[in-house]
Order: C-alpha cells, then sequence, then structure tokens
C-alpha cells in the first residue's frame, strides 16, 4: 500500500470556472504546505482530497485509498475546513465526541478521545459551551480538536493557525511536528509565508489553479535557475572578498553592507560558490558566517507568482 | 466490528443526533401548527358538543314531557295550541314575532327544535339534534383524508424531510457528516429515519390527541360500545396510515431535497398529482403516494364536497388494494425512491457557494 498522496492528472472545473488544473502530485509523509494567494485553488486540492468536491478529471489515491470511500478513508484522514458554520446547538465536546460516535466509537471510549482532543487544543474549560458562543480562535480549536481526535495518519488543515493566539499556535505546530514524526502527512494550507517557512518540510506553491512548485523549500529555490541565488556573507574582508569573487562567471553581483562587515552575493551556481569560500577562507579571509537570503518562500513567491500573492 | 453492526451503530449515531434538530428546529414551527390545526378544531368542536349534550341532559331530566310535546306537532298546527302545550309540560321556550311571522324555539332534550309560523299557523319546522358518534366518525374520515393526510402530513413532510440535506446546505454544515467515516447510503438512511421518528411523532401524537378529542364528548357507554365494535381497529388503521403516509412522502422529499434546490417545485408538482388522483385511470392511480394511503383507510371518505359537479363525471374509480399489497405498495415505491436518492447523495459534493 502507497504511502504518498498521489494527485494523478487531476483537474477541477466549476462550469467554465477553472478551480485546480493538471495536478500531479506526490507527497511524502511530512508537513507540506499548500501555499497560494486566494483562489489560488488551495481549498480546492483540499476538498477534492477529501471528497468534498469529485474531480472532473484524473485520479486521487491517499495512501491507498481514494476520496470515493469516506467510511475507509475518514478513518485515515481528519479535516479541519475553512467552513465556519457547525451543527446547531452543539457544545464543543458535543461536536467532537458525536464526530467519534460516528467512527463507531462506544460512548465511553468516544467521551475519553473527544476529552484528549480538546485538551491537546488546550480548550477543556469552555468545551460545555455552545460552539455559537465561541471566539473565532476557539472555533478554530476545536474544528482541529475534532479533525485530529480519531489519530489521523493524514491531517488535512485549511488555514489551522489563523486566528489562534502565540502559545496556542506554538502549541499547534508542535502537534503537527508529532505528528509528522509518527510517519503522518499533515497538509496545512496558508498564505502567511513566515508560518509556512518555519512549519513545513515541503511546500506546494499554487497560483491560479496550477502548481508552480513543490518539495523542499531549498530545492524549489535551487530550480529557480533563470533568478541568481542571494548569499550573506559575514567577514572581517569584504572588499577583497568581492574583488575576488568577481573573477568568477557564476558571480552576478557582489554588495559590500554598509557596516562594512560583510557581503551580499549573487550566484548562479551556489555550489561552486561555496567551494570557493573555502578557498578563500585557506587564504587568510575570516568567514563568521555565511546564509542564503532568498530561499525562503517568501522569496520563491515574488520570483514565481509575482508580489500580488505575498503576504508577510 | 462487522459491516453490519458498524452500519447499524451509525444509523443510530445519526437518528440520535437528528431527531432532536429536527423536533426542536425553529424553522420547524409551522409544522406543528399543521399537525395541530385539526386538533385545535376538534377541541373547539368537542367543548361545545360536551356544552349541547349537557344542556339536552338537563332539559332531559328538568322536563321529562318534553318529547311528548314534540311528539304531538303537526303541520298547520296554531301556535297559541303549541304555546299552551309547552306550558302545560313545564317545557322553557323562546318566542319571537316578526310581522306575521312568529318562530318558537325549544329543546325537547333530544332535538333543538324550531317552529316557523305565518298568520299563526305551522308553516315549517327545524330540528337539530346532536351528531351520533357513528357520524362524527364518519366526518372524521374526510378531515383525515383530505386535511390530515393531503395536506397537514403532506406539507409536514415537505417541510422536515426537504430540510435533512438541503437545510444544512443552506446552514453550511453539511461537510459535518461528509468528512466523518460514514458511508452516504448509511448517511441517508440515517437522516431518514430520524425524519421517520420525527414526522410520525408529530402527526401520529396529533392524530391520536384528535381522535380522543372526538369520542370525548360522546358517553363512556356509547365509546366503549364503539370502540369494542371496531373502533380499536379503526385507531390503529389510521394510525398505520399516518406512519405510511411519512413513509411515503418522506421518501419523495428527502429525495427531493437533493434532486432539487427549490422545494416549492417539487412540492407544487407532487401537490397537484396527488390531488388529480381521483380523475386518473386506474392504472396511473397506483403512481401516488395517496392511491395506497386511502386503501389503508378504515372508513372510505366520499370525493370532497368542493369538487365541482362537472368535475365529478370525470372521477374514475379503482378497487381499492388490499391492505397488505397498499403496504407493500408504499414500501416498495419507498425503496425505490431511497436507492434513487442515495446514488444521488454519493455525488453529492460540498458547495455552499451555489447552495
Amino acid at each position: 500500500m502507497s504511502e504518498n498522496i498521489v494527485f494523478t492528472d487531476v483537474s477541477r472545473f466549476y462550469g467554465e470556472v477553472l478551480g485546480v488544473n493538471r495536478i500531479n502530485l506526490t507527497i511524502p509523509p511530512g508537513i507540506t504546505s499548500l501555499v497560494g494567494p486566494n483562489g489560488s485553488g488551495k481549498t480546492t486540492l483540499m476538498n477534492l482530497m477529501t471528497g468534498l468536491v469529485k474531480p472532473s478529471k484524473g485520479s486521487i489515491d491517499i495512501r491507498g485509498v481514494g476520496p470515493d470511500e469516506p467510511e475507509k478513508l475518514f478513518r485515515l484522514l481528519g479535516y479541519a475546513t475553512q467552513f465556519d458554520a457547525f451543527p446547531r446547538g452543539y457544545t464543543g465536546h458535543q461536536y467532537v465526541y458525536s464526530t467519534l460516535l460516528l467512527h463507531g466509537l462506544a460512548p465511553a471510549q468516544a467521551d475519553r478521545k473527544a476529552w484528549a482532543a480538546i485538551e491537546r487544543v488546550n480548550l477543556v474549560d469552555a468545551a460545555k459551551r455552545k460552539v455559537d458562543a465561541y471566539s473565532k480562535g476557539m472555533r478554530q480549536r476545536i474544528r482541529l480538536a475534532q479533525a485530529i481526535a480519531h489519530e489521523p495518519m493524514v491531517m488535512v488543515l485549511d488555514e489551522p493557525l489563523n486566528g489562534l493566539d502565540p502559545l496556542v499556535r506554538a502549541e499547534t505546530i508542535a502537534l503537527f511536528r508529532e505528528a509528522a514524526a509518527r510517519g503522518a502527512h499533515v497538509l496545512v494550507s496558508s498564505h502567511v509565508l513566515h508560518e509556512v517557512d518555519m512549519i513545513s518540510d515541503q511546500v506546494i506553491l499554487l497560483a491560479n489553479g496550477y502548481v508552480v512548485a513543490e518539495g523542499g523549500i531549498r530545492g524549489v529555490r535551487e530550480e529557480i535557475s533563470d533568478k541568481p541565488l542571494e548569499i550573506v556573507v559575514r567577514c572581517d574582508k569584504p572588499s577583497e572578498m568581492a574583488s575576488r569573487i568577481f573573477a568568477f562567471d557564476h558571480v552576478v553581483e557582489a554588495r559590500i553592507h554598509a557596516d562594512g562587515q560583510g557581503l551580499l552575493v549573487k550566484t548562479k551556481d551556489a555550489s561552486a560558490f561555496h567551494k570557493l569560500l573555502n578557498r578563500l577562507a585557506l587564504d587568510g579571509i575570516e568567514i563568521d558566517s555565511v546564509a542564503p537570503a532568498d530561499d525562503d518562500v517568501n522569496s520563491l513567491y515574488e520570483y514565481l507568482i509575482g508580489e500580488e500573492g505575498v503576504t508577510r | 466490528m462487522s459491516g453490519f453492526d458498524l452500519w447499524r451503530r451509525q444509523v443510530l449515531t445519526i437518528v440520535g443526533l437528528e431527531w432532536k434538530k429536527t423536533l426542536f428546529a425553529r424553522r420547524g414551527l409551522w409544522v406543528y401548527a399543521l399537525a395541530l390545526m385539526p386538533a385545535l378544531l376538534l377541541g373547539v368542536k368537542s367543548y361545545q358538543d360536551s356544552k349541547r349534550f349537557a344542556e339536552f341532559e338537563r332539559v332531559a331530566q328538568s322536563s321529562p314531557q318534553a318529547p311528548k310535546v314534540t311528539a304531538q306537532i303537526r303541520d298547520g298546527m296554531e301556535s297559541v295550541e303549541l304555546v299552551r302545550l309547552l306550558q302545560d309540560n313545564g317545557v322553557t321556550f323562546n318566542r319571537f314575532n316578526r310581522g306575521r311571522r312568529e318562530i318558537i324555539r325549544f329543546n325537547d332534550g333530544r332535538a333543538a327544535n324550531e317552529l316557523i309560523f305565518r298568520d299563526g299557523k305551522l308553516v315549517a319546522k327545524r330540528d337539530r339534534r346532536l351528531a351520533s358518534l357513528g357520524a362524527d366518525v364518519q366526518a372524521y374520515a374526510g378531515i383525515f383524508q383530505y386535511f390530515y393526510i393531503r395536506l397537514a402530513i403532506f406539507f409536514g413532510c415537505v417541510g422536515i424531510f426537504m430540510n435533512l440535506f438541503r437545510g444544512e446546505m443552506l446552514d453550511q454544515s453539511l461537510h459535518y457528516y461528509l468528512l466523518a467515516p460514514v458511508r452516504r447510503e448509511v448517511l441517508l438512511a440515517g437522516k431518514y429515519l430520524a425524519g421517520l421518528v420525527a414526522t410520525i411523532g408529530i402527526f401520529g401524537l396529533s392524530f391520536l390527541l384528535q381522535y380522543w378529542l372526538l369520542l370525548l364528548p360522546h358517553s363512556a357507554a356509547q365509546t366503549s360500545q364503539y370502540l369494542s365494535d371496531g373502533g380499536w381497529g379503526h385507531v390503529f388503521s389510521y394510525f398505520g396510515v399516518v406512519a405510511m403516509a411519512c413513509v411515503g412522502y418522506g421518501s419523495v422529499f428527502l429525495a427531493s431535497g437533493l434532486f432539487i434546490k427549490n422545494p416549492l417545485i417539487p412540492a407544487a408538482s407532487i401537490l397537484v398529482w396527488e390531488g388529480m388522483n381521483w380523475f386518473l385511470p386506474s392504472a396511473l392511480k397506483k403512481i401516488s403516494v395517496i392511491f395506497y394511503l386511502q386503501s389503508l383507510c378504515p372508513i372510505v371518505a366520499p370525493p370532497s364536497p368542493d369538487v365541482p359537479e362537472p368535475l365529478k363525471l370525470l372521477i374514475t374509480t379503482a378497487a381499492p388494494t388490499p391492505g397488505p399489497i397498499a403496504v407493500a405498495g408504499i414500501l416498495a415505491l419507498a425503496s425505490a425512491i431511497l436507492v434513487l436518492a442515495a446514488r444521488k447523495a454519493r455525488q453529492l459534493e460540498i458547495n455552499y457557494s451555489s447552495d
């Protein structure tokens, strides 16, 4: 049985409006972020995975199960949607507990698991209150509790950190990491890029219904060959370093920092530049640090999609 | 846990979650009004009849000779003679003069009599007796068939069953069920059963209340006699008809809620089809819920008095279906519709913005 989530040539149209088009993806376990501006197709991709919408074309396989088999799929998968409506009159506890009953659990077991999930999202005190009276952040957390209560191996979470306070946000990220560490898929959609940088093992960049890049953030960055990589080097002799590296074709630009303690280098070949740095170090230039300056999602976004979708 | 055990547990869970929502939904208040309307009318009738029965009883005891007076009334009798007879026998009466016309009213303990005299001579006589239990039971057959099944239960099922899916699409909460490890067929079965629990509960209890109110003004002896002479059979049959109506119309409107966004279109179309049933050829009659329900009713009500005379000529009759076949017919119709609905449910998507 496959351990991956596989999209094969998946398209979805809403009448004549494009949802997503020709998606081919293989997503390994770990934390994967779906990144894209509003309307890029993130939620459609998640809804396709969970059978809430059907593909117009193509097929989807989630660890060996199709989205049209809800009785199997939702034992494996938990989905915290962006839909902000709840069954009328439910308390937070009822919301999670009744879902577990639908899994076929005995009431005592469902109750135990419901409380465990509610505790994980730090909502025990409010669990007996009606969801209608919850704040946006609390509703977000109770949806998360419902999605994780049955300890799924695939967690699909649409903007899960929206509306959470910093403490809960940190706890939630820890929860994602813990799930990823036990071999689960954690698929998170977000348009907040620094968040994605912080938590993701891999990213899928979407724009206008198309996947524009996928993979580890660094790997994706390296594949963008028409944009030189930016590297910040902190050293004691930035002027000397600048003059020596300019002799090499792969170095496009070198700019000395205002403080005179380092320089920003743009290179077309990162590995050749790193070898060059070793040689310079042996020649007596003291190098304090080397750090990529544009292999974050934010930069990828600007390069691949343009400025309009970026939220910092 | 075997597949069947899991489905059973899931269906029961869905019924448990849904029936309260259905019974106590604010948007369903009009269903209660519809269900209780005949009970309210029968309650008013029952109260008035009880008062009349008491009045007749009082007259029968205070003026035991009154029926003799009634027996002596004849055409052309003079008003003064009648007044004398009434006074001699101690019967209370009212007398009104309208020029040459004179009206005398009195109660003889069996009927309320109204006698009209012209130039002092009796020209017309009317008496209003209390309806017998048999007449009330017969009248109720009409109420049950023309109002209770065709309108109250029909629209009650529109309100409850169409909302099971469509209402949650409008509330944008249907994804709650679609994200659970439940086969869509099981979800449909659970929601349908929850709808049945709610509708049979509401309309069944209302029917029992109506029947109790119908019997209430009549004496204990009459009621007891009626119940032991087949009355209990009527009660059970009517209750069964209520249940079968919910089964039949419930399946139709549950499916309609899945296929069609606007509930008025299927409700109006089916209402017209069911209303046309009297005039359909016998083969077509059978493709309706009302035909089987009428076959199950213990007392056949005549065609509605509201049908215009020319249309009465177009009424066709089909032999009523025997009870077991009628029940099987409704169950078969409901099953076929539910199978179609289940197929549709499997294709159901969440696209709240377009719902």
